[in-house]
């Protein structure tokens, strides 16, 4: 048995799951977990299946686009390498860093540069800029896995004064107080 | 993964409606520390105290850092002075108050309580020369706060205690006329004491805790106002729908409560304790427990229907606590305290809140007459009096009650006192009849214990 991971992006519409579901059920393989997200009117989804010895890689990639050809689902088929694990394997904490602020160019690359530098891991990034008074139309949200090796204290320093400098009121908090207020 | 009004919330919960852990208390057992020998007594509460203290401010402030959470005040509790410096007198009592002082300005904290006695049924030896030396330890130090427990549902009030600490109370008042009495802000007389309250003044460390605990207290009347208007704007609600919200929302703040206070614990290797939500207010406009009244449709704190919404709030802020957590203690409620109030101080200034509305939502409230100044020309008897009556409240009613009163020399009824900080300021409120004559208050010996207390 393969372990297979599928990307399919398209413009959202009713029954894109449906359809690339049911041919896999066609072709035997066994679906193991699926995400999928929206964003504005584009539909992202990953599909992680268990295929039969007999439906490699290619195979399923050749199966899959004729058999949604003219639907206009963008689909990639990886292998799953299962030696590899979650990033957030072993020690760690998931830190959520919340700016809010008025949209400025190139905030999350200013962001996740200094992120990236500090080798923090971010595992889920939301942001909105819609302008006006609404913290909730101005805010950028990541979620970041922090592991023992990374030098936080420096890390979250350079993110408090980048916003400083940007003009920006940013929150870093530990992911268990966001459990502890919402998650009853 | 969090959906953004979780994130923005938990933010504006922190940000604009106060939401803070008003106080992580260490409860510290001093009775290994007992000796006859004045200078081994100090010695040895100064190691262990140091021992368990020496990184709780750093440790408070590493936890609320990174949760985003402020922990206002770190604090210390210790076992009844009372109790374990039984045989001293009341100077060595002094001294006492002072290496105690010292001890908490090494560890940077604001307060250190537990000069403390337990007198409901009798006062012994180390009682007589604690309560002797209230009003010179808490005049000669500033950061030492003193309680005296005089009266129980179990054991009745004893009214000769009440008397006693009506005169330290004036007593203390007079040593600190230049600060318009400020020793009586760190003094609280009780009815049923909790022995693990994290808030001052009352804190201290009952005989029957944990070597070193950890107690946190958590505020957010802030947080419960905003809750209440939001959901207002929404639509009308029914006074149901309204204790639900607050409910929920006390739920919520008793959560994060438990969770920087037991991280705090396993950092410092102590005891988790216990949450004690209540509703503390601070002088700060928006941190107010007037204003939640103001929410509910009241005009102010003190008119009728006072009583009840505050019976509903602090009905639902227990709820919401227990809900939370299995490990909730100490008074847990709304606070009224006057001038930590602005709102509530406005109201009392205004007319809206008298001494007699003041005690009427004390007999719902959890805790009582809480920083209330009088004038300071009071007589014993009738400062005794107000103490009776807040002890009857609570002995009969099987909860706490406390009175935490500054009789303020040289001023009248609606002059200003200031006492800055947290305990905030206020106008004096006027005492009805405080000059009739009161020869109750002289009988002395104990108003026996209800019928209720009969339970074994």
């Amino acid at each position: 048995m393969n372990k297979l991971i599928i990307t399919v992006l398209a413009k959202d519409r009713p029954g894109i799951i449906a359809h690339v579901t049911q041919v896999l059920f066609a072709l035997e393989c066994n679906l193991e977990n699926v995400n999928q997200m929206i964003l504005q009117d584009q539909f992202a989804g990953f599909f992680l299946v268990e295929s039969p010895p007999s439906l490699d890689k290619d195979s399923l990639q050749t199966s899959l686009d004729d058999q949604t050809k003219d639907t206009g689902l963008v689909i990639h088929v990886n292998d799953l390498d299962e030696n590899n694990g979650s990033a957030m394997d072993g020690a760690g904490d998931i830190f959520l860093i919340t700016t809010i602020g008025p949209d400025q160019k190139g905030l999350v690359a200013r962001f996740s540069a200094i992120i990236a530098k500090y080798q923090g891991n971010i595992i889920n990034l939301k942001a909105v800029f819609k302008g006006g008074p609404d913290p909730r139309n101005n805010v950028m949200s990541y979620q970041v896995w922090v592991t023992p090796d990374v030098d936080s204290a420096a890390m979250f320093a350079a993110l408090r004064k980048k916003a400083a400098e940007l003009g920006l009121d940013i929150r870093i908090q530990h992911k268990n107080i966001f459990d502890a207020i919402n998650k009853i | 993964m969090f959906e953004d009004h979780e994130i923005i919330s938990t933010i504006e919960m922190v940000k604009n409606e106060h939401l803070d852990v008003r106080a992580v208390t260490l409860g510290v057992n001093l009775f290994d520390c007992i000796s006859h020998d004045l200078g081994t007594f100090r010695h040895n509460i100064r190691h262990k105290i140091l021992t368990h203290a020496s990184s709780l401010k750093s440790v408070c402030d590493e936890v609320g850092d990174k949760y985003g959470i402020q922990v206002v005040n770190k604090r210390i509790s210790i076992s009844p002075i009372a109790l374990v410096g039984a045989a001293f007198s009341a100077d060595q009592m002094v001294e006492i108050a002072h290496e105690l002082n010292d001890i908490a300005k090494t560890v940077d904290i604001d307060f250190i309580g537990g000069f403390s006695a337990l007198v409901e049924k009798g006062m012994a030896t180390g009682d007589l020369a604690l309560i002797a030396a209230l009003p010179r330890a808490l005049a000669q130090t500033d950061r030492v706060c003193a309680s005296v427990n005089v009266a129980t549902t179990k054991a009745g009030i004893n009214m000769d205690a009440v008397l006693q600490m009506s005169q330290a109370i004036k007593q203390a008042a007079e040593l600190t006329a230049d600060e318009d009495g400020l020793a009586c802000a760190k003094l609280c007389v009780f009815a049923n004491i909790p022995e693990d309250m994290p808030f001052m003044a009352g804190a201290y460390l009952g005989v029957g805790v944990a070597d070193a605990v950890i107690n946190v207290g958590v505020s957010g009347p802030g947080v419960v106002k905003r809750a209440i208007e939001r959901h207002l704007e929404n639509g009308p609600m029914t006074l149901g729908n309204i204790a639900e919200v607050i409910k929920r929302t006390a739920c919520k703040v008793t959560r994060v409560g438990e969770l920087i206070g037991r991280e705090v614990a396993k950092n410092l290797d102590v005891r988790f304790g216990v949450v004690d939500l209540s509703l503390a207010p601070t002088p700060t406009v928006g941190d107010s427990i007037g204003e939640i009244f103001q929410a509910l449709g009241l005009s102010h704190i003190g008119v009728p229907g006072s009583t009840a919404a505050l019976a509903m709030l602090n009905d639902a802020v227990k709820k919401g606590g227990a809900f939370a957590s299995s490990h909730v203690g100490g008074l847990s409620g709304a606070f009224i305290p006057v001038s930590e109030d602005l709102n509530i101080a406005h109201a009392a200034h205004q007319g809206f809140l008298s001494m007699e509305k003041l005690e009427a939502l004390t007999s719902v409230c959890s805790v009582g007459l809480d920083m209330v100044p009088v004038p300071g020309d009071i007589t014993e008897e009738t400062l005794a009096g107000i103490i009776a009556d807040e002890m009857a409240i609570g002995m009969i009613n099987a909860k706490t009650t406390a009175c935490r009163i500054i009789p303020v020399p040289g001023k009248k009824a609606g002059e200003s006192v200031y006492f800055g900080g947290l305990l905030g300021e206020a106008k004096i409120m006027a005492v009805p009849h405080m000059m009739e004559t009161n020869a109750f208050m002289r009988y002395g010996g104990r108003i026996p214990a209800p019928i209720h207390s009969l339970k074994n």
